[in-house]
């Protein structure tokens, strides 16, 4: 592109700037600056034909150029915001801006055809970190523009606008899922804070409505589920703000409701009392709140942190502890059976945990671990603290299990390192030649149990067997006539009573159990994925893991690895706060529900995400809400702290208000849970059957109320903007392993997809819901490239195979497996730049690791999976599998399955489900109906 | 007294049994509700009651049977059916782990018990009386 230095008027020069991705206009002789290219004369009127600006989008607003560098001013508060995107959400529509005509005319267009991505402009303007969302046409940007050409048909306040589209003529667009949620409009001056913190992050709590409706027959109106997707503990990558922590134990809280003190409430009273957001009682302010214990002065009240950040920590005092803190406990439960030994899983275990003992979080060298092995017999092992050798104790009466030592079974990490370390080195070689076949799990977890239990912490049991004896034994209930039946759901609900009473015992005592699964055959996952459910903890499968292949033992070891590296809370529990005649109804997710709104969880991994579903009472009169998640938690450093997540809703009494700010991405979420938890109680067609008749309940709902044409059949399915995406998101729950209609999936493989769908964050869930397309072979030059935000990765495609070219490379990615796509027909200079062979015929389809190649391309496809791998939180490490156009079926038939816009078997097209929708809701909004709805409108 | 005399007298005291053993499961789950026990206490505990009160509808029931009492027989056979049926598909048992989302299908089935002991209670009581008058005729 050429420089707009040329075209700049006498007096002027164009600085590029780079934090803002614009060039930035200086007038040398006054020293004056702005955004916009000058124009000729004096006035600043837009003259996008003459002086083009340098973004690819002529639609840019102008404004007034001293209140453009006081909102960019503002500074890291807007990282998030697209910064590609011409136009950034207006923080007050109102501000002054000329709106150009051509920009209008531009827009009507964008309304009416999807807006060109690539239109081969040099101007990059893609994104450079899909956590960075880059999307040229910005809804809230626009809302000025509307405001102004249908002002009499808003309500003419400040707030969400609806867009209505057609879903009939527009089809999914990728990009629009990493768009941030509708933007929360709270009232003025409902904030204490002007910190842009206050509210917390939509990664941490957000809910499917970003205006919450006043009564509940507006809610069952707009047939939207109310709930919170929330992921209190999540991980943080470099460069994201830590959460604050406030050390000095002065801990606010309303005498009535308990709530923490949060940027909402409000100070009365000459700052000495303190109105309560949610339930309006006045308590006192704490005499301490204003002094700075640090360094004992007057401290500022309005820096403190739990008024300026809806995301915060408190050091909690010796009332919230029933103990002190406890230390951090791994015992690990290592299967050592013929096939766990075999299949080279003891040997990669024990290499990996001897690898990461460092990583353990151990800072104050209190953490505990033991290690038991079992097949049939328990073998303990006695640390001894100094010494370097370690004894082994077989135990094989596995009726009434007993610890064969009261001391030296579980010691302390860093006195035993000596010890511990030889014996992880030796492990899987002393059990070299075991050839007993059969596993005792229930014994050894009951072993592991005992010993941990006064003191409660992580079980990690690492097995590749079905559990034969014991207690606890499970029976090969397998059955491929069952498969596709009703019957189906039975073999996903718990074999065995022991997994729910045991897990029952463990959260009593504080313990969380981690299943590693391995089994070559079937291995019951439904019923062992009980136990981590309700001691909130992880279910990882690995099938048919065998380490010979690196594959496997790399994704397994950097799993695992993670896993023991996670710095966990411990002896958690969580509650969620709500304002007045908002309840919390049911609650989804791994944890015990101790009590009607208590959640226990003997240890807390991060990035484990919980659906909770609101409901609403009575008619809410504030004029916003506010959802308080508080997390009491042991940290596994020895502290007892408080995570408190904040989160204040504007309240509307306006239908079309709720649909407008309703966050496709947290519904979608809340589904995914919902219809998990209903195949397993009902059966797998009453939960796909759920799923299709809410999407058809929000269409009729939004199309009675909030279209022209009300009743009847009409020509087009009306959604809002901001929901585009939630069918195609329903249609990739609906195709997603844990749900889908097939009489051929394994149900461990169900098993875990169920466990994956319930307890995913949404950041990792969407794409394994609606995977990401990328075609590598056409990519823009820089894609692949170090980009300012790291590796800028391609433009995300729809779905559908037709985007598949026969000489093509292509990227189909899930978050937990990544396909490489080859078509038949890929010319073989591409293929010995990337693998490295000469022709396309000798490619091998299956699991792989690219070869580093000192090519270009080769670098750019490797930087592109790379980064793929690690852009999202969450531990999981994708495999990466070569499928050729006319390989394998299965292999191709996996791949296919990604491409959910694509017809399967019996699982309908994109278009075809939405024509199955359109028919729906046409019969469903039959005139009776409409009646019925008007005389409540 | 007669046979069918000592009949319903025995069936008025189990129903009372019976009904003493259904307020206890509701004042059990709304003191669940209202968080004065926990969900693993309240399973232990209920669970104890659960079989037992089913053996003595059962045993009631089986009684009626065979002493020939149709009416009253046919009156019970549907919790019979029910009974048997959640004991057969193995969930008469209170699992702590889903007690939460099962509550409002407990409290319903507790209270529709409740309603029917309450029923059965007076009918059997009407059905001594009619048999202590027959036989002092």
């Amino acid at each position: 592109m050429a420089s707009p230095a040329q075209q700049l008027p006498p007096g002027w020069t164009a600085e590029w700037d780079a934090t803002h991705q614009r060039y930035l206009f200086i007038e040398t002789h006054t020293g004056h600056t702005q955004w916009e290219p000058p124009a000729a004369g004096p006035e600043l009127s837009p003259q996008p034909s003459v002086s083009p600006p340098p973004s690819h989008h002529a639609k840019r607003r102008q404004y007034a150029a001293g209140q453009t560098q006081a909102y960019y001013g503002v500074g890291d508060s807007l990282a998030a915001v697209p910064q590609y995107s011409a136009a950034a959400p207006q923080p007050q529509p109102t501000q002054l801006f000329t709106p150009g005509l051509a920009a209008d005319g531009q827009f009507q267009q964008q309304q009416q055809q999807p807006p060109p991505y690539y239109g081969g402009h040099a101007e990059p303007e893609y994104i450079n970190a899909p956590q960075q969302p880059v999307y040229p046409v910005q809804p809230p940007s626009q809302m000025g523009v509307l405001a102004d050409q249908f002002g009499q048909m808003t309500m003419g306040h400040k707030g969400l606008r609806l867009f209505t589209t057609n879903l009939l003529t527009s089809p999914p667009e990728p990009l629009e899922l990493r768009q941030p949620p509708p933007e929360i409009f709270l009232p003025p001056n409902s904030c204490l804070s002007q910190s842009p913190y206050a509210n917390a992050d939509a990664s941490y709590q957000r809910c499917t409505l970003n205006a919450i409706p006043t009564t509940n027959s507006l809610l069952n109106k707009s047939k939207i589920p109310l709930g919170l997707v929330l992921t209190p503990y999540r991980s943080l990558k470099e460069g994201e703000e830590e959460v604050p922590v406030v050390t000095d134990t002065v801990i606010a809280r309303c005498r009535r409701c308990r709530t923490y003190i949060n940027p909402y409430v409000q100070f009365i009273d000459g700052g000495n009392r303190w109105r309560c957001c949610m339930c309006s009682l006045s308590n006192e302010v704490p005499q301490l709140f204003d002094w700075d214990q640090v360094r004992n002065q007057p401290g500022d009240r309005w820096a403190r942190a739990e008024l300026n950040h809806g995301v915060v920590e408190f050091v909690a005092p010796t009332e919230y502890m029933v103990r002190p803190p406890q230390p951090a406990v791994y015992i690990f439960l290592i299967d050592v059976s013929h096939s766990a030994i075999q299949s080279g899983m003891v040997a990669t275990a024990t290499r990996t945990i001897l690898e990461n003992l460092d990583r353990i979080p151990d800072e104050n060298g209190r953490t505990k671990v033991s290690i038991i092995a079992f097949d049939t017999s328990l073998y303990f092992f006695t640390l001894p603290s100094g010494g370097a050798e370690s004894s082994m104790l077989v135990v094989s009466d596995i009726d009434d299990v007993f610890l064969p030592k009261p001391t030296d079974l579980l010691v302390n990490l860093q006195e035993a390192r000596p010890a511990l370390e030889t014996l992880l080195g030796r492990l899987s070689d002393m059990f070299q030649d075991n050839h007993t076949v059969g596993s005792a799990l229930g014994p050894a977890l009951q072993a592991g149990f005992q010993m941990m239990a006064p003191i409660g912490g992580k079980i990690m049991v690492l097995t590749a067997s079905l559990p034969s004896i014991g207690v606890g034994a499970l029976k090969n209930r397998e059955d491929p006539k069952v498969l596709g039946t009703p019957k189906e759901s039975g073999l996903l609900q718990a074999a065995s009573p022991f997994y729910k009473t045991f897990a029952i015992e463990c959260s009593r005592a504080q313990v969380s159990v981690d299943m590693f699964l391995f089994s070559p055959g079937y291995q019951d996952v439904a019923t062992l994925a009980c136990l981590p459910h309700y001691t909130a903890g992880q279910t990882f499968f690995y099938p048919a893991f065998n380490a010979s292949r690196t594959e496997d033992a790399i994704k397994f070891a950097h799993e695992f690895g993670k896993v023991l590296a996670m710095p966990i809370m411990l002896e958690a529990v969580m509650r969620v706060r709500a304002s007045k005649n908002l309840r919390m109804s049911s609650f989804h997710g791994n944890f015990f529900v101790r009590s009607t709104d208590l959640l226990a969880m003997p240890a807390v991994p991060q990035d484990l995400s919980y659906a909770i579903e609101v409901q609403i009472e009575d008619t809410i009169t504030a004029p916003f809400v506010v959802f308080q998640t508080a997390v009491l938690h042991t940290t596994c450093y020895g502290e007892r702290r408080i995570r408190v997540v904040t989160t204040a809703l504007p309240t509307t009494s306006n239908l079309s208000e709720v649909f407008a700010s309703a966050d496709q991405v947290a519904i979608a979420t809340l589904l995914a849970n919902k219809a998990v938890e209903r195949s397993i109680t009902h059966r797998l067609e009453d939960s796909r059957d759920a799923l299709f008749n809410k999407m058809v309940e929000v269409l009729t709902a939004y199309k009675a109320s909030m279209t022209a044409a009300g009743a009847g059949a009409s020509a087009q399915l009306a959604i809002s903007e901001n929901l585009k995406m939630l069918p195609v998101l329903v249609l990739g729950l609906l195709k997603n392993v844990g749900i889908r209609q097939s009489a051929q999936i394994p149900p461990d493989l169900r098993a875990y997809a169920q466990a994956l769908l319930t307890s995913l964050p949404s950041q990792i869930l969407i794409p394994y819901v609606y995977p990401n397309f990328y075609s590598l072979h056409n990519m823009p030059p820089e894609c692949g490239t170090v980009g300012e935000h790291g590796i800028i990765m391609p433009p995300p495609l729809p779905l559908t195979s037709e985007r598949l070219e026969r000489h093509g490379l292509y990227v189909i990615e899930d978050g937990q497996t990544i396909f490489l796509w080859i078509g038949r027909d890929a010319v073989p200079q591409l293929v010995m730049d990337v693998f490295n062979l000469p022709s396309y015929e000798v490619l091998r389809g299956g699991k792989t690791t690219l070869p580093v190649l000192d090519n270009p391309f080769s670098q750019r496809v490797t930087a592109i999976i790379q980064k793929t791998r690690e852009m999202r939180r969450g531990v999981y490490y994708p495999h990466l599998y070569i499928v050729k156009e006319d390989g394998e079926p299965p292999l191709r038939l996996w791949a296919l399955s990604c491409l959910i816009q694509d017809r399967a078997d019996v699982l309908p097209s994109y278009q075809q489900f939405i024509s199955q929708l359109k028919d729906k809701v046409s019969v469903n909004s039959m005139p009776s109906f409409a009646i019925f709805n008007w005389m409540f409108m | 007294m007669g046979g069918a005399g000592w009949l319903f007298l025995f069936a008025v005291l189990m129903a009372a049994g019976l009904l003493f053993t259904m307020v206890f499961f509701i004042i059990m789950f709304s003191d669940l509700e209202c968080d004065y026990i926990n969900p693993i206490d309240l399973c232990n505990k209920l669970n104890q009651f659960v079989l037992p009160e089913h053996t003595a509808h059962a045993f009631l029931a089986v009684l009626f049977l065979l002493s020939g009492q149709w009416i009253a027989f046919l009156l019970n056979a549907p919790l019979l059916a029910f009974n048997v049926n959640k004991i057969r598909s193995g969930n008469h048992m209170y699992d702590a782990t889903e007690i939460f989302r099962t509550l409002p299908t407990h409290k319903k089935e507790s209270f529709i018990k409740l309603g029917f002991y309450l029923l059965s209670f007076f009918y059997y009581l009407y059905r001594m009386i009619v048999a202590l008058i027959a036989d002092s005729e």
